[in-house]
């Protein structure tokens, strides 16, 4: 036993030893292990010698040592009695100049396990022997953090010192000027000032808090310890709202600050006065309420920024919360700072119409989110004044911004009772009296008579629109009395002049219609239905057009909510028949021209649909209802028109909206639904079997409608568009057909076989591509004829005539991108197979623009259309396809191919979001400028679009740009001209946005050599004879002006003062 | 630049910015109608709204204010014949002293933005200031015109008012 001790006692010898010449981490580990064991008195004895050594170097080292094992063992290694033998050592290096630090460090992992007793012992000898000043920052912070300790752990004991803690503390924290330091010590000074007893101090502590505001700390570019000056102003705030006491020293300081500092110094000062005044209290704040009010009122009235603005207003609302919180007292009664405010304010508000009113109102109404009895003062005096300046005959030309000072009280009264009420008891029935029920009759009376003011009619509005929605103010009958009041002006108001006033009137309604519809639809909904006109006005009407125009965009946004639409699709059905089918009356004489019919069927529907997207955004549930009523009577209308006549129901816009509105219910109904409407549909158009599908208003049993047919009509046939419409939103769990394969083929081949417009082949191509993305498991035998037959006779072989060649790839590219949305194993080689022509001479540039169609976002392949479409499928499919592509398009070997590899690739890139391809950036930049020369106006256009796009999003591409820049500028300068030999106002339009952008990414120096040269070119393109493109002409000249032209000016001379 | 002549002026509410008024047929979707159709060769010359919507959005020199919030400038106050435009302007209060430095920002803002087959005449409104004369000819002496755009430090102030200018009217984005 005996002899391990002793070889355990060499052992820990050797290990101190070590360690006192080499300094390496392993033997410390070795010893902490020792402590950790409980042998501290080992490791002591060991280090005898050296701890009590004549030598300062090795007296030091042995401190050290040890300080640096009890920091790193663990607290319970340590005992009572070790501790405290610990505490009283540390505490007697603290007398020694050479072992204060490592003593220090020592201490500083011993608050939390010593007794009550050792802390005395260790801040009495902290207070006794350690000199601030003469230690450097990080042993600074182990006093901060011993000290810290000690309060978190032995504050009791702390606080029985009184004193003799507080007065020592004081001398020892002054002066400190480290950010990490006095993020501790704001902490201890927030403690002593709450809960030690700092009467007799408070002038003492405010010198080591007060000196520190406001901070202007700016932390240094790699601060190890990340402090942030938003930290130390908190930890700060927190001090200096800590103790009432701070009062009077406070105020002068803040006043000083506000009125001579920086913006950022104001907003801190402002922030700080908020967070101070309700702990200064009410009878220290109402002796300096005059000053206070003085400074935060210049902050308001000439604010620096609204950031400043705002943190005044919140400042000068905690002031009056602080200072009236206990003040019950009745309006008159009102005494103090509130009262003087508010006759200020009214004072400036006798000038509404001057720049002044505005932060005037704003005090206002910020007053009116502070204490109930304030809030009442101040309504019970400006409301009055307002609304006698408003009455007042003499006052009439400044009746608008009247209006608009009531309407922002208004609202601000609104949102207080809001604020009050929601958090506490959002469910309470007994809702307080809102804070402008004294005055709701003048009030709204003052409005009305101002709604029906034509120049006035905006201000009252806005006023109204706060009135209505505030909660439980005004009654059902007053709510019907403001909508029959607005609909007077609503009449008058159909026109382009008063779109403003418009939309104005039409928010309104539309809060009064999410509350009490039955208004709108009682009183307003006829009022518009009935201003429609019974037939198409005449084409030389503009104004009746316009007039109707507005009157349906008016009915689309009103009526969302369902009682209000189902009034619309009531009131709208019939006029649909009676225009579509009335004879033409005799009385228009020989001007009834079957486009102005079409047209005017074409708003009627449109403001159908608007509101039907509208309510599919806003997920209402009764649109499904729709496929039973809107659906089937929309079917009838347009294959009644196609079968018997009445041509304005022909017109191929009108199907494409009635298309789209059959969509968006279709969309929304569940698939069940669905399936009981997919069994009609599929009949109705590939058997003939019509009449279940359409209202029998309109068809009867015995009409017979082919559509797919050789011999069907032009107008029969225009409508597949209503075949895809009700084909594509299907969800897949719907089944199509008995027979899938033989079902598609038939789409496929009888529709394209006789079509004779674009947009019936495309109605063939989404219905079919919606099919395969949906069923492409049933369809095996399908595809694969595709694949090989087809592909073959139809676009491989050259004997086929271009146009159906190139009808054959767009089916292609539907079939490929089908199957690509969905990760679909075939959809690859499929798409692979295109490449196969690139070099034909007929059908090359088609199949290479078919990989911008193929990876482009549609109407059709869509979630909400029930779709199958994987996350990302665009992104992954020109990550894979780019490098093939850029390698094709650099490849000299073969001109076609070559030039199909370039137009592919611009086609691929403008379809898919620049994220996808930022990093192939700078390879791509020169494939893009080669691709500028191509002479075709919309793959120009294209590739000036994507330029513009990744210069605007990727600054990686930046460096590659600056490369190609002065090239790039001629060459889109070149394009600015109006008589260039391939352009369009949209290539103008982005070339001249591309200058504009260059600048701003590209150092200067690389755009001087083209300085002048672009000055002078965009002063050209100024005289360009489209509106939109001078105005980017002038834009991007600007920003060339101002960021090329160091010495300002010289465009402007050399163009006109020049010599 | 202290001195402030005009400490509360009275501010206007803005005009609605101009648009094309819509004698349509056909209710179409404005994404799709503008760009991508054929070139329609329909010249569309500058008139006073397009050259109001170059200098409402001016700031003025002297309050957080566009030229057009103050009813310093004007569609029909602006008028153009031929190659000639004349741009009139009030001067918020008769005493104006910002009046030569307002008509000089307007007068840079145009020859940046108008080709320069215009010639551009600068005047202040008829008896709203003054000393009108000496401002409109100050403003039209093209001598002094250049020597004042020498200075640099007016320069900077005028290049200040001419920040905002490109918002036309629209309201600023944060």
């Amino acid at each position: 036993m005996a002899s391990t001790s002793s070889t355990a006692a060499d052992s820990v010898e050797q290990l101190v030893t070590t360690w006192m010449v080499s300094g390496r981490d392993e033997e410390l580990a070795a010893a902490v292990a020792e402590v950790s064991e409980g042998r501290l008195l080992g490791v002591v004895k060991a280090l005898g010698t050296y701890l009590t050594s004549e030598q300062d170097d090795l007296r030091t080292k042995g401190v050290d040592f040890l300080a640096t094992i009890i920091t790193r063992c663990p607290q319970n290694a340590l005992n009572r009695q070790s501790v405290k033998v610990l505490t009283a050592f540390f505490c007697d290096k603290l007398d020694d100049t050479e072992t204060i630090v490592p003593a220090l460090k020592g201490l500083a992992s011993l608050p939390p396990i010593c007794s009550s007793s050792d802390a005395l012992v260790m801040i009495n000898a902290i207070f006794a022997h350690v000199k601030m000043r003469a230690l450097v920052q990080s042993v600074r912070f182990h006093v901060f953090t011993i000290i810290d300790g000690l309060i978190a752990n032995h504050r009791e004991t702390l606080k029985g010192m009184k004193k003799d803690f507080i007065a020592p503390y004081i001398s020892l924290a002054e002066g400190e000027k480290d950010p990490r330091n006095l993020l501790v010590a704001f902490a201890i000074a927030r403690v002593i000032l709450i809960e030690f007893d700092p009467t007799d101090h408070v002038e003492a502590l405010s010198n080591i808090v007060f000196c520190y505001f406001p901070i202007t700390f700016r932390a240094p570019a790699n601060d190890p310890y990340g402090i942030t000056p938003e930290d130390l102003r908190i930890a700060l705030r927190r001090c200096l709202n800590a103790h009432p006491g701070f009062g009077p020293i406070a105020i002068p300081i803040f006043l000083e600050k506000l009125a001579a500092g920086s913006p950022a110094i104001k907003r801190d000062t402002l922030q700080t006065m908020t967070e101070c005044f309700s702990v200064y209290g009410p009878v220290f704040l109402r002796t300096a309420a005059r000053k206070l009010w003085n400074a935060v009122k210049l902050e308001i009235f000439q604010p620096t920024d609204s950031a400043t603005e705002e943190a005044a207003l919140a400042a000068m609302q905690a002031l009056v919360v602080t200072i009236h919180a206990e003040d019950d007292a009745q309006d008159e009664d009102l005494q103090g700072l509130a009262r003087d405010a508010c006759e200020e304010c009214i004072g400036i508000l006798r000038e509404p119409e001057k720049s002044q009113a505005k932060p005037a109102i704003k005090v206002l109404c910020a007053f009116m989110s502070t204490t109930p009895s304030v809030s009442r003062y101040t309504l019970a005096h400006a409301v009055p004044h307002l609304l006698k300046l408003f009455a007042d005959p003499n006052e009439v030309p400044s009746r608008h911004p009247i209006l608009l000072l009531l309407s922002d009280l208004i609202a601000a009264a609104r949102d207080s009772a809001n604020a009050k009420s929601t958090p506490e008891e959002p469910m309470s029935d007994s809702t307080p009296e809102p804070p402008l029920a004294p005055f709701k009759d003048e009030v709204l009376g003052a409005l009305i008579s101002g709604v029906v003011t034509l120049a006035i009619t905006r201000a009252a509005l806005a006023g109204l629109t706060g009135l209505v929605s505030t909660p439980h103010l005004l009654s059902d009958a007053e709510l019907g009395f403001v909508v029959l009041k607005v609909n007077d002006v609503l009449e008058t108001c159909l026109d382009e002049e008063h779109s403003d006033d418009r939309s104005a009137i039409l928010k309104l309604l539309m809060i009064i219609s999410s509350t009490a519809p039955a208004h709108v639809r009682e009183q307003t909904l006829p009022l518009l239905l009935g201003s429609l006109p019974a037939s198409a006005p005449p084409r030389e009407a503009v104004a009746a057009r316009a007039r109707y125009q507005h009157v349906l965009s008016a009915l689309s946004t009103l009526c969302g909510p369902p009682p209000l639409f189902e009034t619309l699709v009531a009131a709208l059905l019939p006029r649909l028949t009676a225009i579509a089918f009335a004879p033409s009356a005799e009385s228009d004489g020989a001007a009834d021209d079957p486009e102005l019919r079409a047209a005017y069927l074409h708003a009627l529907l449109a403001a159908l649909k608007r509101a039907l997207e509208g309510k599919v955004d806003e997920g209402h549930t009764d649109v499904a209802a729709y496929a039973d009523t809107l659906v089937p009577a929309l079917y009838g209308l347009c294959v009644r028109a196609a079968l018997r006549g009445g041509p304005a129901a022909r017109e191929p816009r009108v199907v494409g909206v009635v298309g789209e509105i059959v969509g968006l219910v279709v969309q929304s109904t569940a698939p069940a639904r669905q399936q009981a409407f997919a069994v009609v549909l599929f009949p109705a158009f590939l058997s003939g079997k019509i009449a279940p599908l359409c209202a029998a208003e309109h068809v009867s049993i015995e009409d017979t409608f082919f559509p797919f047919a050789a011999d069907a009509t032009t107008a029969e046939r225009n409508l597949l568009v209503l075949f895809e419409a009700g084909v594509v939103p299907l969800h897949p769990s719907v089944t199509i057909d008995a027979d899938i394969n033989a079902c598609t083929e038939t789409i496929l081949v009888q529709g394209l076989a006789h079509t004779d417009t674009d947009r019936q082949a495309e109605a063939v191509f989404r219905t079919v591509g919606s099919i395969v993305n949906k069923h492409v498991d049933e369809l095996g035998p399908f595809l694969e004829h595709k694949t090989t037959v087809y592909w073959a006779e139809r676009i491989q072989d050259p004997a086929g005539t271009p146009a159906q060649r190139r009808q054959a790839i767009r089916v292609w590219t539907w079939l490929c991108k089908a199957l690509l949305v969905r990760s679909h194993p075939r959809a690859l080689p499929a798409i692979d197979r295109l490449f196969e022509v690139f070099g034909d001479a007929t059908i090359g540039t088609d199949a290479a623009k078919a990989f911008g169609d193929i990876a482009a976002a549609d109407g059709v392949l869509t979630k909400r259309n029930a779709a199958v479409v994987r996350f990302l499928w665009a992104q992954k499919f020109a990550t894979g396809m780019l490098p093939r592509l850029m390698g094709g398009a650099r490849n000299e070997s073969d001109p076609a191919l070559q030039h199909a590899n370039l137009i592919a690739l611009t086609a691929l890139i403008k379809a898919i979001p620049n994220a996808a391809y930022a990093h192939e950036m700078a390879q791509l930049l020169p494939l893009l400028l080669r691709a500028l020369l191509l002479p075709d106006a919309q793959i120009r256009a294209n590739v000036i679009e994507t330029l513009l796009a990744a210069a605007a999003q990727h600054k990686s591409t930046h460096a590659v740009l600056a490369e190609h820049a002065p090239a790039l500028t001629r060459q889109m300068l070149a394009y600015t001209k109006p008589g260039a030999p391939v352009t369009s106002t949209r290539i103008r339009i982005s070339a001249l946005r591309y200058l504009g952008v260059l600048p701003a990414v590209v150092r200067y120096d690389v755009l001087h050599p083209v300085k002048a040269e672009v000055l002078r070119e965009l002063a050209a393109a100024l005289d360009d004879p489209r509106r939109g493109v001078r105005r980017e002409a002038v834009d991007a000249r600007f920003v060339v002006v101002s960021s090329l032209c160091s010495a300002r000016l010289i465009g402007v001379r050399a163009g006109k003062y020049g010599a | 630049m202290s001195q402030i002549f005009n400490p509360n002026p009275t501010i206007f509410a803005p005009v609605k910015s101009s648009k094309a008024s819509s004698d349509y047929l056909w209710v179409t979707d404005p994404l799709e109608s503008n760009l991508d159709g054929e070139e329609v060769d329909s010249e569309e010359p500058i008139d006073q709204d397009e050259i109001f919507d170059l200098i409402r959005s001016i700031s003025d020199p002297e309050h957080p204010n566009s030229l057009e919030e103050l009813r310093v400038v004007s569609a029909p106050q602006i008028t153009i014949t031929g190659n000639c435009v004349n741009v009139e302007f009030t001067p918020t209060v008769p005493h104006c002293g910002m009046s030569t430095l307002i008509g000089l920002s307007i007068r840079v803002r145009l020859l940046r933005a108008l080709p320069n087959r215009f010639k551009i005449d600068i005047t202040l409104k008829p008896g709203s200031h003054q000393s009108e004369l000496a401002v409109n000819k100050q403003l039209n002496d093209k001598e002094r015109v250049a020597a004042a755009l020498e200075n640099p430090v007016l320069v900077q102030t005028v290049e200040q008012t001419l920040v905002n200018a490109s918002l036309r009217g629209q309201p600023a984005e944060d």
